[in-house]
């Protein structure tokens, strides 16, 4: 393989991963997805304490340059049902910064058969007229898989099932759209390159439990160690009616955003610049994610053990943490290239 | 007494106008080398602290000062030349009007703030109601602010009387008083090892991944608490240097208090108690590094303005000093563990 080159994308993981259900602390079925596209292309995989995948990748020969973990996390934001009403109706609550606006009227599928059930809460002519424009309270809230009684609603759901967004791929163009493509787009980048053997030391990590409070990152680093950390994410962009280009920023479409400083992290400067140096030789367009805002695994990583360099790149979505988003596959592509050549400026320039 | 109270006297200017916001504290860390110059090796770790050790035979103690100021960094800059800005570290956003920043390549700005709307008071601003004014027009303001800038407050220290009066008294003060002590104290007893952290503004991140680093048999943090009427009771500014016995996420070890305590007997140092619920030292993740480690608290006591300004009574600081440098010198807690 070439260092040159960077590898394909590869779509039809994107696709898989965005489709599998994965809520933060069930993140079996995309770890399965995730595992099966890396297997045969990896030298150990495993399953930590926490349920992270981790892979290692020791380039044959003699060792060059620092031992790197690319992390990024399985599980998306959802809901757990937590009651179960007399008359069949479920009550939940969500696992995840979800936004209560978007909640009524949404189809969501439960456990892992298949089972449907719709975000009800009260019908408009019955909501006192004073709270018409208010958002429903989650307890106000309830699933209605269309059963009867609790008991018939028993038999096909349990407290503690899973909830998450029906939503099926689909391609527009350039456009794709998906349910949970934070992360999933930065899982789907990670196996792309993964199966092409960085010519780096390598330990990959799809993390778990990232979207209530970053958990899995934290005891992954404290094994796995590294040199230094490059989070891959999927990163909300900021397109809105009425804003203009600079409040908007990150844009979908414009390029891989890199992060300078969230609520969790400042990012290593020096990792940023290789980064973006790297960027600049290899022609790929970058952006800034906008300072203050957000979290992600990097912030742990980062303090764990005696300290660990870290940065972090992402596709930039719209519409993260609700029932589609949409990211531009240029933007997964560049993200795969300026990871990989990244890796290789890596061998080169990291003292 | 009097020799450190010159030390801290002629460190502290240094140090406070020194550029420092969390994450990009080159420029303390420069200025703290140069007050360490001759004393011996200084190391700097992945998350930006400063690491500065005496081996010796007694039991391995760490003393942590935090050693970065409130800033803020560039969200965006809008078509005027003016910028947008989010804070970094613990500062709410009218504390911050009328602050002069410098930036890492010397531009220069100061912070503005659109007047509230809908009746709120000034207290109540939103960060993002807070502008950068560059100066420049639109098109020099995009070549020298881009988004991720990061600005720390020009800090002018004013004396007034045994007053300091400035911007990055916490805790610059802490970090004079430590250099200071490191100067005065001949023959440790212990294996010392000094941590000036960084990012402590942003959650303690330094002394995470530091105190980790260190790992040390026991510790003792130099901060400057700012005091609350209606939080810390009658502990007051001018008179001593605090004792933490509690904070957010801290509770001190009783064999780490009882040594700064016999220390502070030793030196004559009339010392006040801290107690407080809203804020945190660094204390709190060196106490829980790795499996624990007994931890003390000493903060220089220090009043807000109510803006960019703090004040702090210089013989506070020299007490401090004063203090450290004693207790280097006292005989080690017994063992680690304890009775807490």
């Amino acid at each position: 393989m070439s260092r040159d080159s960077a590898p394909a994308f590869e779509e039809r993981f994107l696709e898989a991963f965005s489709n599998a259900v994965g809520v933060s602390g069930g993140e079996e079925s995309v770890r399965t997805a995730v595992a099966d596209a890396v297997k045969d292309h990896v030298d150990t995989l495993e399953v930590d304490a926490m349920g992270s995948l981790v892979a290692r990748i020791a380039p044959s020969g003699r060792r060059r340059g620092p031992h790197v973990m690319l992390c990024a996390h399985m599980d998306e934001v959802g809901v757990m049902i937590t009651g179960i009403e007399s008359d069949g109706r479920l009550r939940f609550r969500k696992v995840g910064g979800i936004d209560s606006r978007i909640l009524v009227g949404q189809v969501f599928r439960i456990g892992g058969n298949g089972l449907r059930g719709v975000a009800g809460t009260l019908p408009p002519h019955l909501i006192q007229r004073a709270d018409r424009d208010k958002v429903a309270a989650i307890e106000d809230l309830y699933l209605d898989i269309g059963a009867a009684s609790r008991a018939e609603a028993q038999e096909r759901v349990a407290i503690g099932d899973y909830a998450t967004f029906d939503t099926t791929y689909e391609r527009w163009g350039d456009t794709r759209k998906g349910k949970a493509f934070d992360d999933r787009a930065g899982c789907a980048v990670l196996a792309s390159l993964v199966r092409s053997r960085p010519p780096i030391p390598v330990t990959a990590v799809w993390s778990v439990q990232e979207e209530v409070g970053l958990r899995g990152a934290a005891g992954a680093a404290r094994r796995v160690a590294p040199d230094l950390a490059i989070v891959l994410e999927g990163t909300a962009s900021g397109e809105g009616p009425g804003l203009s280009p600079e409040e908007s920023a990150p844009l979908m479409g414009a390029g891989p955003a890199l992060t300078v400083q969230d609520r969790s992290l400042m990012a290593d400067a020096r990792l940023v610049d290789l980064i973006e140096r790297t960027a600049r030789r290899r022609k790929i367009p970058t952006q800034w994610k906008r300072p203050g805002i957000g979290g992600t695994d990097a912030g742990r990583i980062a303090i764990s053990g005696a300290g660990v360099p870290a940065a972090v790149i992402s596709v930039p979505c719209r519409y993260i943490h609700a029932p589609a988003a949409y990211l531009d596959i240029k933007d997964a592509r560049r993200t795969v290239a300026l990871v990989w050549h990244t890796l290789d400026s890596l061998t080169k320039e990291w003292p | 007494m009097k020799s450190l109270a010159a030390s801290v006297d002629s460190l502290l200017p240094t140090l406070l106008s020194a550029f420092g916001p969390p994450g990009r504290e080159s420029g303390v860390r420069d200025a703290l080398r140069r007050a360490l110059r001759g004393m011996g090796r200084v190391t700097e770790d992945a998350t930006g602290n400063l690491h500065w050790r005496r081996p010796g035979k007694g039991p391995r103690l760490l003393l942590a000062a935090p050693m970065d100021a409130p800033g803020v960094i560039v969200t965006r800059v809008d078509g005027t030349g003016l910028a947008r800005v989010a804070i970094l570290g613990n500062r709410s956003p009218a504390e911050l009007v009328g602050a002069s920043l410098r930036f890492e390549d010397d531009a220069r700005g100061l912070l503005g703030c659109d007047r509230p709307k809908g009746g709120k008071n000034g207290s109540e601003l939103e960060a993002d109601q807070l502008f950068l004014e560059t100066g420049l027009g639109p098109k020099e303001a995009n070549k020298r602010f881009r988004v991720g800038s990061v600005g720390a407050i020009e800090d002018r220290p004013i004396r007034l009387g045994d007053l300091w009066c400035a911007a990055n008294l916490d805790n610059r003060a802490g970090c004079a008083a430590v250099v200071a002590a490191l100067r005065a104290a001949h023959a440790p007893r212990y294996d010392l090892h000094v941590v000036f952290s960084a990012q402590s503004d942003l959650g303690a991140r330094g002394a995470i991944t530091g105190a980790f680093g260190v790992d040390p048999e026991t510790a003792v943090v130099v901060d400057v608490a700012h005091l609350d009427a209606k939080e810390t009771g009658g502990a007051a500014v001018g008179k001593g240097p605090c004792l933490g016995l509690k904070e957010s996420g801290f509770l001190a070890h009783p064999a780490a208090l009882a040594l700064v305590k016999r220390a502070a007997a030793a030196a004559r140092v009339k010392t006040q108690w801290l107690i407080r619920e809203s804020e945190g030292s660094d204390a709190r993740a060196v106490r829980a590094a790795r499996t624990g480690v007994p931890t003390a608290l000493i903060a220089i006591p220090a009043r807000r303005s109510g803006g960019p300004v703090s004040f702090v009574h210089a013989r506070d600081i020299a007490q401090t000093a004063d203090l450290v440098a004693r207790l280097l010198q006292m005989p080690p807690p017994n063992s680690k563990g304890g009775r807490r």
